[in-house]
């Protein structure tokens, strides 16, 4: 008989912050397969005890996953949560793209490959500090990484995180047909990088490599295995809900009602 | 006093930094080039080289900024901000960084580089941007008060910098001020407003006007208009209500030069002038030993001064 193992509590959260995520993009639009893929790892950073926000810093260089960052800022009380109604309107602080408008934002981004660098001169500036960067599989297509995962290597810059949200979608399909990654931890790990890759929904996982990743000299690649849509089964794997319009009542029902 | 510009920037930061322990520069493999190896070896920890890799270089700067520091982004403009303009945009400006971009080589005075490095685009790269402010020196000693002066400012800029020594024009009892000209030489005919060494063929023209018995009533008055963004509108406009005439000059393509803006500007002030811009025309440039072949060729010379002169007092 299998041993009855005990969900992580952080499961719970995160549970809650994906109905948030879909109450969010309901009238509203927004990426919300990242989002549901990247959400335990956000999750995780903010609500698992391992950073002080007060001094470390979180980049999300996949600015379109803006909507998961909102939710996890929200829930951690740096702006009140019925800010989530307006998000992309006109006279919401809440931008379709991350902004650093929002209380908590750090750095504003959209233009995909940028924050690992942005990271990397925080992480050369504040050495003693955690310098956490989430970026997704699909932008580590653009040169810019790759000239960034020299760098954090010259600089040994063991203080820098960088999580992959490696759900295997683009916008236009599955990565390894767009533009394959093949073997990503065996490339970080060529590049001078510490890498370990994890279940990216499996928090005790996701908490032991960031736990693991604050005591190491080299720069950090957590490879987290995801999955596009993640809770709500039919936007799972399918790229058509890399971004909405908004949500159908229908849709926005069945998907209340499956999470 | 030295009479090169990138020597001068060199040694301003070194001043600069031994009293302001914030000041970093993030260099591209071009160290020599910016004059920076003696910056490199008093201040390794303020050194950060990203190799040739100026996209990575700009979030770099961008990242070290929001630490505190001012942070001296240097290289060619060729490549800097050629190759990295949307991290400049979206990391530098649009997240507010305290960068300085220093973009050295620029315009038709690296005579020999050729097209790809003589950059004649930087500056309507630059000036698009918002929060973005952007100077052109005109010689070694307004560089020096150039940097100095962003030193000390929080706004990301772009400085715009060029190879060969040039003449030092700038007078040394003359402050600069961000978002302020300079009249080099008062005068009642027409205004020549330009930016960079290239402002000296305008003293050139008015010497050879002096000499003929036909102009030597004329005179020009020359405005150096160094601080690009912001512009000093009212120097300018003022200029033109008195002399009717307007010759900009610049080492830059028409298309997007400083030269447009003006133009635009005029015409939203409801002014009537003669306008004449010489400026490099829709074209790549080539290489060449002396500038002033090159000069010639694009139409940007003494020569093509002086016959814009001639045919503005005609029109």
């Amino acid at each position: 008989m299998l041993p009855f193992i005990k969900p992580h509590p952080l499961q719970k959260v995160s549970q809650s912050f994906r109905h948030d995520l879909l109450d969010m993009v309901y009238q509203n639009g927004g990426h919300i397969g990242g989002s549901l893929s990247s959400i335990d790892l956000m999750t995780a950073v903010y609500f698992g005890n391992i950073f002080n926000f007060n001094r470390d810093h979180f980049i999300l260089s996949a600015g379109h996953l803006a909507p998961a960052l909102y939710v996890i800022l929200a829930n951690a009380g740096y702006f009140p949560k019925r800010l989530l109604d307006t998000y992309s309107s006109f006279d919401s602080i809440l931008q379709g793209h991350v902004s650093n408008e929002v209380p908590g934002v750090e750095y504003s981004s959209g233009s995909l490959g940028q924050g690992l660098s942005f990271a990397c001169g925080l992480a050369l500036g504040e050495p003693r500090h955690k310098i956490i960067c989430l970026t997704s599989d699909g932008e580590h297509q653009e040169g810019q990484i790759w000239e960034s995962l020299l760098f954090a290597n010259k600089y040994k810059l063991g203080n820098l995180i960088n999580i992959v949200d490696f759900n295997q979608f683009q916008i236009d399909g599955p990565v390894s047909k767009i533009m394959p990654l093949n073997d990503l931890a065996g490339k970080y790990i060529k590049f001078g990088w510490t890498v370990t890759t994890v279940d990216g929904h499996n928090f005790s996982q996701i908490i032991s490599a960031l736990e693991n990743a604050k005591k190491s000299d080299y720069p950090n690649c957590i490879i987290a295995k995801t999955t596009l849509g993640k809770g709500v089964s039919f936007m799972e794997n399918n790229f058509k809900y890399h971004d909405v319009k908004n949500l159908s009542d229908t849709l926005y029902m069945k998907a209340k009602s499956v999470l | 006093m030295t009479n090169s510009i990138r020597q001068a920037f060199g040694e301003t930061l070194i001043k600069l930094a031994k009293t302001n322990k914030n000041i970093y520069v993030v260099s591209c493999d071009l160290k020599s080039s910016l004059f920076l190896n003696d910056f490199a070896k008093k201040f390794p920890q303020r050194f950060i080289e990203c190799g040739v890799a100026e996209t990575n270089a700009a979030g770099v700067a961008a990242g070290l900024a929001k630490t505190g520091k001012t942070v001296f982004l240097t290289s060619f403009a060729c490549f800097s901000p050629a190759i990295n303009w949307n991290t400049i945009m979206q990391s530098i400006c649009y997240n507010n960084s305290n960068v300085k971009i220093i973009g050295s080589h620029a315009g038709l005075l690296s005579t020999d580089l050729g097209a790809t490095h003589q950059m004649l685009e930087d500056l309507s790269l630059m000036r698009s941007l918002p929060n973005m402010e952007v100077f052109s020196p005109l010689d070694a000693l307004e560089t020096t008060k150039i940097i100095k002066t962003i030193a000390y400012s929080k706004k990301p800029s772009y400085v715009r910098l060029v190879r060969p020594t040039t003449p030092n024009l700038f007078d040394s009892k003359l402050n600069f001020t961000i978002g302020k000209s300079h009249i080099l030489q008062p005068g009642k005919d027409i205004t020549v407003v330009g930016y960079g060494p290239i402002l000296e063929e305008a003293f050139q023209v008015q010497a050879k006007l002096n000499l003929n018995d036909k102009y030597k009533k004329n005179s020009l008055e020359i405005i150096n208009c160094s601080s690009i963004k912001p512009l000093d509108t009212a120097t300018i406009l003022k200029s033109v209500k008195k002399t009717g005439r307007l010759i900009f000059l610049e080492d830059h393509q028409k298309n997007g030069g400083l030269g447009e803006a003006v133009a635009s500007l005029i015409l939203e002030n409801n002014l009537s002038c003669k306008f004449i811009h010489l400026a490099v025309d829709d074209s790549f440039g080539r290489s060449a030993k002396t500038y002033q072949e090159l000069y010639n060729y694009y139409g940007i010379g003494v020569e093509n001064l002086l016959s814009a002169v001639k045919k503005i007092l005609l029109k």
